[in-house]
C-alpha cells in the first residue's frame, strides 16, 4: 500500500512547459483530430480501459463508467464491496474509505469478482472530490485488471522454485558420480574388483538419472512441434519395456509388458509417448524403490482398448501408492514427493504429452496399495 | 584415535550409505547404517556412537529432523555430535538459524551434497575430539589431544 501526497500529485508543471497558445494547438494538433472531438469527455471517460466509479461516504456508488458496467453490471446506487466482491463487509484494507479519512491518494491490490463469476486481480486507486471548503464529498476509484500480472509474477515464482528443486536433484546425482567414482578408484587401488564393479554400479545409476533430468530439462524448456506419425502402439510399449529391463532387474522389480494384437496402428507423436512412457515407467520403479514393506516388485505397461474409440496405455506398479493430497499435486509444476529423484519434472513431462495429443490421464492409487496412470487417446 | 571411534551413518538412499561406510572404514572409523529415522535412532540408542552422520532429508515420517531430535532431547545421547547432510543444506542451513530457541533441531555441522571429502573429514576428526574432551575422556594440552585416565 502507498500513499501519495495529493496536494502536490501531478500538480507542478515542468520548468520548460508553457501554456498552449490556440496556434501552437493548431499546428500540434493531429488531422484526425476530428475524432477525438466528436467523441466528447463522457464518451472518453466511458472507454477508458479501467474500472471508474465514485463512491460516497457510505460506499454506495454514485457513477461508474461503461466499462465497469460491462463486467460488474449497473452498479449504480449499489455498495461498492457489494458489487466487487459480493460481500456485505467492507474490504479490510478500503482505500476509498482511507482517502475519506486523510484526503489522501491510496493505492491497494484487491480480488474481485466480474458479473461472470469469474475472479480478477485488480490494483484500486482511490482519490477525493473535495467541495469548496476541502471537504471530501467522493471519492473517484480507478480500478486496473492486473490478473495476467499476477500470473506472470506466480510462474515466476515457480520456475525460481523450480530452478531450487532442479538443482537439488543434480547435486544428490553429483553425490552419487563422485561417490561412486571414488569407490571405484579403491576397488582399482586394492585390486578388490568386487568393490570397483559395485562402486560402477552405482556411477551407471546416476548416469541414467541425469540422462533422464537433461531430457526431461530440454522437453519441458521448449515448444515442440509435434510430427504424427502412424505407429503400433504394441511395439512402443515392447520397446520401452525393454529399455528398462535392466534398471528394473538391479532393483528386484520384475517388468512386464501386456499388449493387443487386434490394436490398430495409431496416428501420434511416437517420440513424445516414448518420452511419456519413459516417465511413467521410471516414476513407477522409482515408487517401488520406496516400498520397504515388500521385497520383490512388478512393474507392467500395457497397451490396450480402452473402449471402441479409445486407446489406453497403463503404467501400473505395486510401490508405495499415493494419499489423495499427494496424488492430487503429482502433475504440479516441478511436483516431487523428496525432491531427489527427478521424477517431478518427468511427471510434468508426461502431463505435458498428454494434453498436446487431446488425451486423458486417470490416476489409481492409495498408500501401500500401488498406482496405475492410465493414459486415454482417440483411436482415430 | 580415529580406529576407536564408531559413526552411525542414517541415509535412505542404499548407494550414499555404501559410499559413506566406505569412504570413512577406510579412515580408519567403525560404521554402522541405517536406512530410515526409525532404525537410526535404534541404532544410536543400542550403539552410543561417538558421531551422527544424518541426512536431514529423509522421505519417511521419522524425518532427519525428527532423529535429531530425539537425540537432543535424550539426556544420555544429547552430546553426540551430529553432522547434517542434505542437497538443500543452504536452505536448510538458513532455517536452522531461525529455530534459534529450538536447540534439539540443532546440528554440528551441515555439509551441501556432493560432500566434499577433503573437508568432512577434519570436520568429523574435530567434532569427535570435542566430544572426548566434553566427556571428560581426553584433555587439549597446547593443541594437542590427550587421553585422561
Amino acid at each position: 500500500m502507498d500513499d501519495i501526497d495529493h496536494q502536490n500529485a501531478g500538480r507542478s508543471p515542468c520548468p520548460e512547459e508553457k501554456e498552449l497558445t490556440d496556434e501552437d494547438e493548431l499546428i500540434n494538433r493531429p488531422d484526425n483530430s476530428s475524432i477525438v472531438d466528436g467523441l466528447g469527455l463522457r464518451s472518453i471517460i466511458d472507454l477508458l480501459p479501467c474500472y471508474l466509479s465514485i463512491q460516497d461516504r457510505s460506499m454506495h456508488i454514485l457513477f461508474a463508467n461503461q466499462t465497469f458496467k460491462y463486467d460488474f453490471g449497473e452498479g449504480i446506487g449499489k455498495l461498492c464491496h457489494e458489487v466487487y466482491k459480493g460481500s456485505p463487509e467492507k474490504c479490510e484494507a478500503c482505500p476509498v474509505q482511507k482517502t475519506f479519512n486523510d484526503k489522501k491518494v491510496h493505492i491497494s491490490e484487491e480480488t474481485v469478482q466480474l458479473s461472470t463469476g469469474e475472479m480478477a486481480d485488480m490494483i484500486v486507486y482511490s482519490s477525493p472530490i473535495e467541495d469548496a471548503s476541502g471537504n471530501v464529498e467522493a471519492v473517484i476509484e480507478m480500478s486496473t485488471n492486473i490478473t495476467k500480472v499476477k500470473e506472470m509474477q506466480k510462474e515466476l515464482k515457480n520456475l525460481g522454485q523450480s530452478i531450487a528443486i532442479l538443482s537439488h536433484d543434480i547435486k544428490n546425482i553429483l553425490e552419487g558420480l563422485q561417490g561412486g567414482a571414488y569407490v571405484v578408484d579403491e576397488g582399482i587401488k586394492d585390486g578388490d574388483m568386487q568393490l570397483a564393479t559395485r562402486g560402477w554400479d552405482i556411477v551407471k545409476r546416476n548416469i541414467d538419472e541425469i540422462t533422464v533430468v537433461a531430457q526431461n530439462i530440454l522437453y519441458s524448456s521448449k515448444k515442440r512441434e509435434l510430427k504424427y506419425r502412424k505407429f503400433s502402439p504394441n511395439r512402443i510399449v515392447i520397446d520401452v519395456a525393454d529399455m528398462f529391463q535392466e534398471k528394473a532387474r538391479a532393483m528386484d522389480i520384475n517388468l512386464k509388458y501386456e499388449t493387443n494384437q487386434a490394436l490398430p496402428l495409431v496416428k501420434l507423436d511416437p517420440l513424445s509417448i516414448r518420452r511419456m512412457l519413459e516417465n511413467f515407467i521410471w516414476n513407477a520403479l522409482e515408487a517401488c524403490k520406496k516400498d520397504k514393506a515388500k521385497h520383490f516388485h512388478t512393474v507392467v505397461v500395457r497397451a490396450g482398448f480402452h473402449d471402441r474409440f479409445h486407446l489406453k496405455f497403463e503404467v501400473e506398479d505395486d510401490g508405495v501408492g499415493m494419499d489423495e493430497k499427494i496424488r492430487a499435486s503429482i502433475f504440479d509444476e516441478f511436483y516431487s514427493t523428496k525432491g531427489s529423484d527427478g521424477t517431478g519434472l518427468g511427471l510434468l513431462v508426461a502431463d505435458r504429452v498428454i494434453k498436446e495429443h487431446g488425451g486423458k490421464v486417470d490416476v489409481l492409487t492409495a498408500p501401500g496399495k500401488g498406482s496405475t496412470f492410465r493414459v486415454i487417446f482417440r483411436l482415430h | 584415535m580415529g580406529n576407536l571411534s564408531k559413526i552411525v551413518i542414517i541415509d535412505d538412499n542404499p548407494d550414499f550409505r555404501f559410499i559413506m561406510e566406505t569412504f570413512l572404514k577406510r579412515n580408519g572409523y567403525e560404521t554402522m547404517t541405517a536406512g530410515d529415522g526409525q532404525k537410526g535412532i535404534e541404532l544410536i540408542e543400542k550403539e552410543r556412537p561417538d558421531l551422527i552422520l544424518l541426512d536431514v532429508m529423509m522421505e519417511s515420517t521419522y524425518t532427519g529432523l525428527n532423529v535429531c531430535k530425539k537425540v537432543r532431547t535424550n539426556p544420555d545421547l544429547k552430546d553426540i555430535p551430529i553432522i547434517g547432510i542434505s542437497g538443500m543444506a543452504d536452505e536448510l542451513g538458513v532455517q536452522v538459524e531461525k529455530w534459534g530457541d529450538e536447540d534439539y533441531f540443532k546440528v554440528d555441522e551441515f555439509f551441501d551434497k556432493p560432500v566434499d571429502k577433503e573437508k568432512l573429514l577434519p570436520r568429523i576428526k574435530e567434532l569427535l575430539e570435542e566430544g572426548l574432551i566434553k566427556k571428560g575422556k581426553a584433555v587439549r594440552i597446547g593443541g594437542k589431544l590427550y587421553p585422561k585416565k
